[in-house]
């Protein structure tokens, strides 16, 4: 009488979602130059190992190392498109990571998540596309006269409202 | 209108949604729904009753009787698809709500930091693309922070291949739950709660979905039958947001599906038994003489002895009249007593049958089969719970006996939560035997207690046999000296005058029997 053993990992589906969206952060800091790429590939094998075996702490910093690479990419003068792509995907791929770990550590791997997994990434790369574009709108259209110091302190106000909106 | 559910069961899958003409459980007839789920602990429950309603209202548009949940006969109608044949035992869903845990998980909290360091590097370092990659963050932000977890209403429906199985038999239970509401559940995570004493063999009891309004998901897994009765009932349901920023935690109690598994009706071979019996004739020889089979004495005749029991041989020897007198057999009262203190749930190895399992399963052998030869036979049990079954006989007392074995919930696998205090225990059942019973007493003797209990009931003049599963091992220094401790207990009790059976693990209980019998008529 064995019996059926609840294994709380994530399946190798989850895996790969998370990867698909972590390999479009690597492209995504390839302008940057080695290094960058470098950092963000060494992140997103991290995130992916950590998706694997189940640890939040270690998908947590796969994915800080993956953004690093992002930061390093738009620091070493990559293109805006690419730096806001990649750090959509680098969100898109925590996401799903953190997101798949809780649901095994719920569900087991046994259960089929595939849908509701891909449904949760989708609903999250949609939200980075329309972010992404809003960025692009303040990008072309936007107070290009205004120092950047007023549009971070705008863009934290934003942040402020929508916290404090939903309090 | 309908055919979206049939489809949806049809499969036994989700109902996803890559049909967008369906007109999805009439989002147009649900509105006095809209309102209830805002937030809550017990709205929800109601607020799975009246989706259920606003699930048939949209079948049938006119009948308005808010009485049952009509929607739950849904997947009996539309279940052929599905493996189970007979949908015995069936149960629609009437929600109630244990607890509900709301929080909040906090995923985003570094993202927002993140963001923010971003933009200000951005800042720092004049780089225009680390400010987009800031929006990008306080945009994912926005998206945690808007939505909510959704208060869901769901109707849940069980169904087991077989309600009434045999021991070790597999069943399958197959669970389907259904979003009554009007909102889409973006992700739902269902953990069947499964009684601790069965083990699923197949399956894991849980699944994870998207729902829309009207949608289903199914998902079944298998158990192994243990005797007993088990309400299949709890269901933990787990809901967030899209963004997951959000997750309520629902325990919720269903219309219990019962699994019955009666083992079926098993006897061993006779049980020998001490000769303290009633006055009425059965099958124990005793020392008592008169009728019977097996010759005592012979004694001078007597006014009205019987002519059959004449020695007729001595008459014609030297014509003196003499009385043939033969050892009387006569029918036992035996109490079959089951040690259900928690220290008598042990057993050896990891897996296996517990020690009180085995008591019960001998239990019902012995039962069986002192009733068989003619025997009184009752059941009483050391417990908090209270198990008692007089002595009696016939196929009346026979069925009881087994229900009781087979259902009664202090007799499950697993150990009972509180203690057994022993005195009183063993007082109530003294006063309750008659007193011409003997006792078999079913215990592991892992522990002085039982000895005790043994030896008490022996000096108040009910002959003990304890018939003891043997659960020690000796594979370490430990298990070795507990075992050493038990055989010495066993053997003092001997001593004393009990007859013990020690019925090790790897033998039936006819083969401990007969060992013992040996050691007894020697």
């Amino acid at each position: 009488m064995t019996g059926y053993e609840l294994v709380r990992r994530p399946s190798r589906g989850s895996v790969v979602i998370a990867g698909a969206a972590g390999s479009f952060a690597v492209a995504a800091s390839v302008p940057g130059g080695p290094t960058p790429t470098l950092l963000a590939l060494v992140g997103v094998v991290a995130l992916l190992a950590g998706v694997w075996t189940a640890r939040h702490r270690i998908v947590d910093g796969g994915a800080l190392v993956t953004f690093g690479g992002v930061v390093a990419a738009a620091l070493s003068s990559a293109g805006a498109m690419s730096v806001v792509f990649g750090a959509v995907a680098t969100v898109v791929a925590w996401d799903s990571g953190t997101n798949a770990v809780t649901l095994s550590d719920q569900v087991g791997r046994g259960a089929d998540t595939g849908r509701v997994e891909t449904l949760h990434a989708l609903f999250s790369a949609a939200v980075g596309v329309v972010g992404g574009g809003l960025a692009f709108v303040l990008f072309r259209v936007g107070p290009t006269r205004q120092p950047v110091t007023t549009l971070f302190v705008l863009l934290l106000a934003a942040a402020v409202l929508v916290v404090a909106l939903n309090r | 209108m309908s055919d979206p559910d049939e489809a949806a069961d049809a499969t036994s899958e989700t109902v996803d949604s890559t049909d967008p003409t369906d007109p999805d459980g009439g989002t147009g007839t649900t509105a006095p729904d809209g309102g209830t789920d805002t937030t809550g602990t017990e709205t929800s429950a109601a607020d799975a009753a009246t989706g259920g309603q606003s699930g048939s209202r949209d079948r049938s548009a006119d009948v308005r009787e808010p009485a049952t949940v009509r929607s739950e006969a849904d997947p009996t109608d539309t279940e052929p698809a599905d493996e189970a044949e007979d949908g015995s035992g069936d149960a629609a869903s009437d929600l109630t709500v244990r607890s509900v845990t709301a929080r909040q998980t906090n995923r985003w909290v570094g993202v927002a930091g993140l963001s923010f360091l971003t933009g200000g590097l951005g800042v720092a370092t004049s780089t225009r693309p680390l400010l987009l990659a800031a929006v990008v963050g306080v945009t994912y932000l926005a998206y945690a922070n808007v939505s909510s977890a959704p208060a869901p209403s769901l109707s849940v429906f069980r169904e087991v291949s077989d309600s009434m199985p045999e021991p070790g038999e597999e069943v399958t239970v197959t669970v389907t739950v259904r979003n009554t509401g009007d909102r889409s559940i973006p992700d739902l995570r269902l953990v069947e709660q499964v009684p601790d004493a069965l083990s699923v063999v197949e399956g894991p009891a849980r699944t994870a979905t998207a729902l829309r309004p009207g949608a289903a998901v199914a998902f079944s897994y298998s158990v192994t039958a243990r005797r007993g009765e088990f309400d299949l009932d709890g269901l933990t349901v787990i809901v967030r947001n899209a963004s997951g920023s959000e997750e309520r935690e629902y325990d919720v109690a269903t219309q219990p599906t019962t699994l019955t598994c009666v083992p079926p009706v098993d006897a061993t071979e006779e049980v020998p038994l001490h000769a303290l019996t009633s006055p009425y004739t059965g099958r124990v020889a005793t020392d008592t003489t008169g009728a019977g089979v097996e010759f005592a004495s012979v004694r001078e005749y007597q006014h009205g002895d019987p002519l059959s029991r004449l020695d007729w041989n001595r008459y014609a020897r030297d014509g003196s009249l003499a009385t043939m007198e033969f050892r009387e057999e006569r029918m036992a009262t035996v109490v079959l007593v089951l040690d259900l203190r928690p220290a008598a749930y042990v057993q050896s190895g990891e897996d296996g049958r517990n020690a009180v399992e085995r008591s019960i399963d001998a239990t019902h052998r012995l039962f069986n089969s002192l009733l068989d030869t003619g025997d009184r036979v009752g059941i009483a049990a050391l417990s908090e719970a209270d198990i008692w079954l007089p002595p009696g006989a016939g196929p009346t007392h026979r069925a009881e006996a087994r229900h009781l074995l087979a259902t009664h919930p202090a007799l499950s696998p697993t150990p009972p939560a509180e203690r057994v205090y022993v005195r009183p225990a063993l007082r109530m059942l003294v006063g309750r035997l008659p007193d011409d019973a003997q006792v078999v007493f079913c215990s592991p003797m892992v522990d002085t207690a039982a000895a005790y209990v043994a030896r008490r009931l022996h000096v108040r003049g009910h002959p003990v046999t304890v018939v003891s599963p043997d659960p020690t091992r000796r594979d370490t220094v430990g298990r070795t000296l507990a075992s050493i401790e038990r055989s010495n207990r066993l053997s003092d009790l001997r001593a004393s005058g009990l007859r013990v059976i020690d019925w090790t693990d790897d033998e039936s209980l006819y083969e401990a029997l007969e060992r013992a019998r040996r050691r007894w008529s020697a």
